[in-house]
């Protein structure tokens, strides 16, 4: 019974001519390994003595110079006993690695993204020699037919009786499902007749990883999360994951620092520890901080999809072998479009009671259309007084109430032509609700625009309202409410 | 029969030791158990057959007197079976002793047989076997719950002890945590592997044998930088005055990074310098076929492992090999079991009884 070691399933076809003079032997080349198996050596005082033996110093003496006489030492060419099969020499050995390197046994899974790499050899079992042998080696898929060899250009002349052409071919595996290694062969055999030998080595490709990503906004940055699970029948070592942004966006890796207890300053060169993912479905998960790189005036967001680009994947299994592959374009949540924005500019760090302070707001319309008013109000507990909020720019004013608390909201419009003289009335109308004289803060830039046009007359009469009421503004929380 | 003269042991006024050879009972192997030499050379041998009919006949003929005579026959009988591939006897013939911390396995329970002597007269490799044993069965937890007990019992002896004892307790619990190792890498646990070697590597930082062991684990995951980085340190601490075997360590090292970098051919290039260095070297001998392979030479890498079973059998006639050569049979041949059969009956006589033939696959 003779196992067909590494070799795929081969279906060979001969021609109605009858039997063939050559044959294909194949034979898969990943990358071989290495042979672990702990040995059944032992140490020989642990076998011919007791184990407490060496407590007695009579004993311990005299038994080590006897056991030294007897110890195994593997480059003495003169023994020719096989004595390092029974006896250990390194501290090391029984870990069973001794670095041997064994050849792949069986064909194995291969891939998607992984390499395909093949020994092939065409023997001539007849007795008699073959000439102009073209020789050629194609990957057949669902899709398309690759060619990897072709000798057409020069045939191998001839192949003796029992010798035998060589050669070794690789293919980058890009595609998933049943795959077909045809080698064929066309030559002229031992009584001139032109043969035809196609064989075929059928295999499977399968999906390596499936990479799950949850994409969460938070205020102005977007964070990824990729979760990659791993369903090979190995583990595997993420050599590199990168995620490729796309245009427009700056991507960083987050990864928490990791305090290893044997780690020193010695040992952390060559003990990194390795981003492992454990076979048939162990996952590892990655997290990125996705940032817009908007330039600040051309604002117009893009509403719709949001492609933030791509994750670049490179693994390493048994001594290296590599696997590469890439993932979709990966989305993003749609930006809701915002049509104004608030930012806070400056506020102070100290605010004292019964003191007036100013709070900087700046608000951006984003839309091409008037947008208004917008309404600053007090959120209020506790106290029972009247409060008013002043903003500058004013333009209307309203009454209201929150949990019968009076206060006074005012606010701003845009370019009213009536500006100083509707302020006059306002803050009239507003003192003659009050019954607190309080202390007038006004903020109002008198700026040369069409909005604060007013007379000088009109400009006294305000300076002089301003320094007759005093009105403050105790500032708890700032609730701003806009369309 | 007679046991061979020895000259007299070198006596040093520092140690306390016996100089009359009447009376040594540590002069040769069969001073301290009865026909301990014969055991011994059949075991180098590989003669594992011919220990368990000595086992038998000496335990039928009663030659055995003192207790711990027995032990040491007993251990070899159930490394003789489990060399044997006979697991199921093995453990079968460890159960027939009682609890091995038993008060009758004591020296200082036969006082007038061992008058100065106190402590277990069990071997340690009876301990040890008794954690292997079940992961041969198929009982891998078991056997591995078994050994991290072993390791926790040599570590509470190691509180005790000190000296040579000392020495020779510390030198178990390497023993034990390498054992261990090596069942986890079996298993490709390869996290945990890295964890303990990091231990080791803690009490033994100049190891180079070990680092490079370190670098091979590395590359077998696949993390080539980490792999390169510790054959670095290996290469650092060997100078032109080392022994052969740490050189040939560093050519082999660098001959693995030029392998996983698809150069073979530098490849070749050190494992040849090793061979020259040292023709038994069996690891360099065996890659460079392998490499020759990847070089479309297959031709070359059967002639190199063929030659070295001629030449060096006792180094070169091990399974990985056998495998190695076979494999390449099968690739070489479209009839390839006449030549498989020629290599088995070669192997069938001068392999030792521990051989395991399957490795032919025929």
């Amino acid at each position: 019974m003779s196992s067909t070691g590494s070799q795929a399933q081969s279906q060979s076809q001969s021609q109605s001519q009858g039997s063939h003079s050559l044959a294909f032997r194949v034979m898969r080349l990943c990358k071989p390994s290495f042979h672990v198996d702990p040995p059944l050596r032992l140490d020989l005082s642990d076998l011919i003595a007791g184990e407490d033996i060496f407590d007695d110093p009579i004993a311990a003496s005299n038994l080590t110079p006897l056991l030294d006489r007897h110890v195994a030492n593997p480059t003495d060419s003169s023994d020719l006993s096989y004595r390092t099969r029974f006896l250990l020499h390194d501290s090391s050995d029984p870990m069973g690695l001794s670095s041997l390197l064994v050849l792949p046994q069986s064909f194995g899974a291969i891939y998607l993204g992984e390499t395909f790499c093949s020994y092939i050899s065409i023997n001539n079992s007849s007795n008699f020699e073959v000439k102009d042998v073209i020789i050629k080696a194609e990957i057949q898929t669902e899709r398309q037919r690759l060619l990897l060899l072709d000798t057409s250009k020069s045939p191998v002349e001839s192949i003796r009786a029992g010798g035998r052409y060589d050669f070794i071919v690789e293919h980058d595996v890009k595609e998933l499902g049943p795959h077909t290694l045809v080698c064929t062969a066309l030559y002229n055999d031992g009584e001139g007749e032109r043969k035809y030998l196609p064989q075929f080595f059928k295999f499977m490709v399968a999906n390596p990883l499936s990479v799950r990503t949850k994409v969460r906004v938070v205020k102005e940055t977007t964070y990824l999360e990729a979760c990659i699970e791993n369903h090979t029948k190995s583990n595997l070592f993420m050599d590199q994951v990168d995620f490729e942004p796309a245009q427009h966006w700056s991507a960083t890796i987050l990864q928490a620092n990791e305090h290893h207890p044997h780690s020193n300053s010695q040992t952390r060169d060559t003990f990194k520890p390795p981003i492992l993912i454990r076979s048939g479905g162990g996952i590892h998960n990655y997290l990125y901080q996705l940032k817009l790189s908007s330039h600040g005036s051309t604002q117009m967001k893009v509403e719709g999809s949001n492609i933030l680009g791509k994750l670049q994947i490179t693994w390493r299994t048994n001594l290296g072998e590599p696997g590469r592959l890439q993932t979709q374009q990966i989305l993003g949540t749609p930006i809701t479009r915002k049509d104004i924005e608030l930012h806070v500019l400056e506020v102070p760090s100290v605010i004292n009671l019964e003191r007036s302070f100013s709070l900087h707001l700046k608000l951006t319309n984003h839309t091409d259309r008037e947008l208004g008013p917008f309404e600053v109000s007090l959120l209020y507990d506790g106290l029972h007084e009247e409060k008013v909020v002043m903003i500058n720019g004013l333009q209307t004013m309203a009454h209201c109430s929150i949990n019968d608390l009076p206060f006074w909201i005012l606010s701003i419009g845009k370019h009213s032509s009536e500006y100083a003289n509707e302020l006059y009335h306002r803050l009239q109308h507003l003192v003659s609700q009050t019954s607190i004289w309080t202390s007038l803060l006004l903020n109002l830039e008198f700026r040369e625009s069409p909005a604060l046009q007013c007379s000088t007359q009109e400009r006294r009469n305000l300076i002089t309202l301003c320094q007759t009421w005093r009105f403050s503004w105790i500032w708890t929380n700032l609730l701003a409410s806009f369309a | 029969m007679a046991s061979d003269p020895d000259p007299e042991p070198q006596s040093d006024p520092q140690t306390p030791t016996i100089t009359d050879p009447l009376t040594n009972e540590f002069a040769t192997l069969n001073d301290l158990t009865h026909d301990l030499d014969s055991l011994h050379e059949l075991a180098t041998r590989g003669s594992w057959r011919s220990i368990l009919d000595k086992v038998a006949r000496a335990r039928a003929l009663s030659f055995l007197r003192k207790p711990h005579e027995h032990l040491t026959y007993l251990a070899f009988h159930v490394i003789a079976l489990s060399k044997l591939r006979r697991f199921a006897e093995a453990s079968a013939e460890l159960d027939t002793l009682d609890d091995l911390d038993a008060a009758h396995y004591l020296y200082q329970t036969y006082p007038n047989i061992y008058p100065t002597r106190s402590g277990s007269m069990v071997p340690f490799s009876l301990r040890w076997l008794h954690a292997l044993l079940p992961i041969k069965l198929g009982k891998r937890q078991l056997g591995l719950d078994r050994f991290y007990a072993l390791l926790d019992f040599v570590r509470s002896k190691l509180e005790l002890k000190d000296g040579i004892s000392g020495n020779i307790w510390k030198k178990r619990e390497g023993f034990v945590i390498n054992s261990i190792i090596g069942h986890h890498l079996t298993n490709k646990e390869f996290s945990v592997c890295l964890n303990l070697i990091q231990f080791l590597l803690s009490s033994d930082p100049s190891n180079p044998i070990l680092i490079s062991k370190l670098g091979y684990i590395q590359m077998q995951i696949g993390d080539l930088e980490s792999a390169k980085s510790s054959f670095n340190r290996v290469e650092s601490m060997v100078e032109t005055e080392s022994e052969v075997e740490l050189k040939n360590l560093v050519n082999r090292n660098k001959a693995m990074v030029y392998m996983v970098g698809k150069d073979y051919v530098s490849a070749v290039r050190e494992y040849e310098e090793c061979i020259e260095r040292d023709p038994m070297d069996v690891v360099a001998i065996n890659n460079k076929a392998i490499c020759l392979m990847y070089l479309r030479d297959l031709p070359d890498s059967i002639k190199v492992l063929e030659s070295a079973l001629e030449r060096v059998p006792t180094v070169a006639l091990n399974e990985t090999l056998v495998v190695n050569l076979c494999s390449m049979y099968e690739l070489a041949y479209v009839n390839h079991s006449d030549i498989k059969r020629t290599l088995s009956n070669w192997i069938a006589r001068v392999a030792p009884d521990d051989f395991d033939s399957s490795c032919t696959r025929i």
